[in-house]
């Protein structure tokens, strides 16, 4: 099975990185030729690019949410995101992508994606490198939970 | 000094916000845009390697990470007073132009596109990408996916990475093309031409021969009469890499024609209480408020300001839908927001054609891709990034670290403008307090035919474009609020 793990974010964002902080670490461990372990800052199309061809994709990034807390890391399928509208203004979410990839026959969507998520309140809007303590602390249990996703 | 605050809007971060004020007959008086802002860029920057810059500002935002990459990589030109060799240039407009091919078919066909090929009153579930497919068919939907990966393909051969491209130097590029390369481009933009006209067509066909889509286009709530701004090259023609920058006026005449370096004599940010969105103006004219018109220095930039500020385009079928552009829309300038779209394509097909011209350059494959640089100072690079122009201004200590940085971005050049587009939007459709879901899509035309960028939610799941409307009435408590992805 060739699975590919995507950290996914903002380096510069601060904690918007966190997804490829995890990728980073989960890159000095992995050590197996059929799991790729990239990152992008992107959403949308472009994500899905990124993607095809593979069975299995994790991609590992920040979830902004109201009622979970800080810090925690959530296993979330794909499919349990809710919204169709775009990621961002100018792209269309990946859930609207893959829809569409579909519709129009393409063959090499991953079979299953999975999403190791960051949760956080709000998603920093100040240029900066380092993480939050808080956030900091979900690096090792999302690098965890990622290691334990491709062992099913 | 009194401060005085617009009470109940406050900042806010993380998604946009539309509040609409309206009077005791339930009539738009006010309304206003609030959208996040990355904040303390300068800061940042302080202090870094010069040139890291191209590939750090190409990380501020994951929508054009291509136009930040040169706006960068040409204000280090002039810092370290070193003038790019002609292949050099040659190459970066290519990859340019393979930047706009991706990015403006992305924005007709999956964004703006489905308020008018789905169509305006469409339920929202049906206008998006998929409507947009289920209206024009599956054939042309694998078109569409196609050219735009087209448009990705030929920046990533020339940038390194189809993302974040790692090829600007100052003084040059670090990679030239070879044969191989050259003819594969070149089989590329010659189905993108034809992907650009048959693009036109289809407006043409869903769009022009529509009554109530041209009525649409040209009724009040989405005119606005601002001054237009864009690069031009020699002949005042829509250039995208490189020139002078050009104003003009609601009727088309110039304003003021500027080089780079000269940006801050020109343009002034005005900064308000309720938003962290700065509102250029031009000084020449001065800020007289949120209002349009001759004594308004507000400026609109994009595609349709674009078009206003030059007198044509230099590519000879991409000029000849310029020319009827003009004629179907009335005369210079057109201030219709909602013909953002048309102007877009036409630029699509321009991009095309001038990609086409480039590749069959001999000069495409020399060798002589860099100068060397000269000593560190001060540059200015300016760029006509998708939606705008975009300004990138740096200051070099002698070792070559950043001293100072400033950036506007092509989404607060149109701040203003947006800001009276959704305002004159909103009166035009919310009468007597009647909101519903389709009077916010109206309303999120006017803005969307702007393809703004709101910085902060570049990927974060779930995505969607947060946005919230919240609607007072005449004793500002808050009478409704519309909720997407909130």
């Amino acid at each position: 099975m060739k699975i590919i793990i995507l950290g996914v974010g903002n380096l510069i964002l601060g904690d918007d990185g966190v997804g490829i902080h995890v990728a980073h670490k989960l890159k000095q461990q992995i050590k197996d030729p059929n799991i790729t372990i990239d990152e992008a800052q992107t959403g949308g199309m472009n994500l899905l690019d990124l993607l095809l061809g593979y069975d299995k994709a994790i991609i590992i990034d920040a979830v902004k949410t109201q009622d979970k807390k800080e810090g925690e890391v959530n296993r979330i399928p794909l499919n349990d995101f809710s919204t169709i509208h775009s990621c961002n203004p100018h792209d269309v979410s990946l859930t609207q992508a893959i829809e569409m990839a579909k519709k129009l026959g393409e063959k090499k969507i991953p079979k299953e994606i999975i999403v190791i998520g960051i949760m956080m309140k709000q998603i920093p809007c100040e240029f900066k490198e380092n993480l939050s303590e808080k956030i900091a602390t979900a690096v090792p249990k999302a690098v965890e939970m990622t290691l334990n996703e491709i062992k099913k | 000094m009194k401060t005085v605050t617009i009470d109940p809007i406050t900042r806010l971060e993380g998604h946009g916000k539309v509040s609409i004020f309206l009077d005791n007959k339930g009539d738009v008086v006010n309304a206003y845009l609030q959208i996040p802002e990355l904040r303390g860029f300068e800061r940042f920057a302080q202090g870094r390697r010069a040139e890291d810059m191209p590939q750090i500002t190409s990380r501020i935002c994951g929508v054009c990470p291509v136009a930040h990459h040169f706006a960068a990589t040409k204000a280090l030109d002039a810092a370290f007073n070193v003038e790019p060799t002609s292949a050099a240039k040659k190459l970066r407009e290519l990859m340019y132009c393979g930047y706009y091919i991706y990015d403006h078919t992305l924005h007709f066909y999956y964004l703006g596109g489905p308020d008018f090929v789905v169509g305006p009153d469409a339920p929202p579930e049906k206008r998006n990408v998929i409507g947009v497919i289920e209206k024009v068919g599956v054939e042309i939907g694998k078109e569409v996916i196609k050219h735009r990966a087209y448009g990705q393909k030929i920046t990533a051969i020339l940038g390194g990475k189809a993302t974040h491209p790692v090829c600007g130097l100052p003084g040059g590029v670090s990679k030239g093309l070879n044969k191989e390369e050259v003819k594969d481009i070149e089989t590329m933009v010659k189905s993108c031409v034809e992907f650009a006209k048959f693009s036109l067509k289809l407006f043409d066909d869903i769009v022009l021969q529509n009554k109530a889509y041209v009525d649409l286009i040209l009724s009040d709530p989405y005119t606005l009469k601002t001054y237009n701004m864009g690069l031009v090259d020699k002949n005042n023609k829509v250039n995208f890499y490189d020139g002078k920058v050009r104003v003009t006026d609601q009727e088309g005449k110039e304003t003021v024609k500027f080089e780079p370096k000269d940006y801050t004599k020109h343009v002034t940010e005005r900064v308000e209480e309720w938003t962290y969105i700065k509102f250029p103006y031009l000084t020449k004219i001065g800020w007289n408020g949120f209002k349009d018109g001759k004594d308004s220095g507000i400026y609109r930039v994009g595609p349709l300001g674009r078009l206003n500020a030059a007198e044509g385009m230099a590519t000879p079928l991409a000029q000849k839908e310029y020319k009827r552009f003009y004629e179907t829309l009335g005369k210079k300038s057109v201030n219709s927001t909602l013909a953002f779209h048309w102007a877009r394509l036409i630029e699509l097909l321009y991009a095309t054609e001038r990609a086409m011209e480039l590749i069959k350059d001999p000069e495409i494959t020399s060798p002589k891709i860099r100068n060397p640089v000269g000593k560190p100072g001060e540059g200015v690079g300016i760029v006509e990034a998708a939606r705008g122009t975009l300004i990138h201004h740096y200051k070099l200590d002698k070792n070559g670290l950043i001293d100072k940085a400033n950036l506007i971005v092509a989404t607060t050049n149109n701040s203003g403008a947006i800001n009276m587009s959704i305002r004159d939007a909103a009166k035009g459709v919310i009468k007597k307090g009647k909101v519903d879901n389709k009077t916010l899509n109206l309303v999120e035309m006017a803005f969307r035919a702007y393809d703004p960028c709101f910085a902060c939610a570049t990927h974060t799941l779930p995505g969607g474009m947060p946005l919230q409307v919240d609607i007072y009435n005449h004793k500002k408590q808050l009478y409704k609020t519309l909720k997407q992805n909130l």
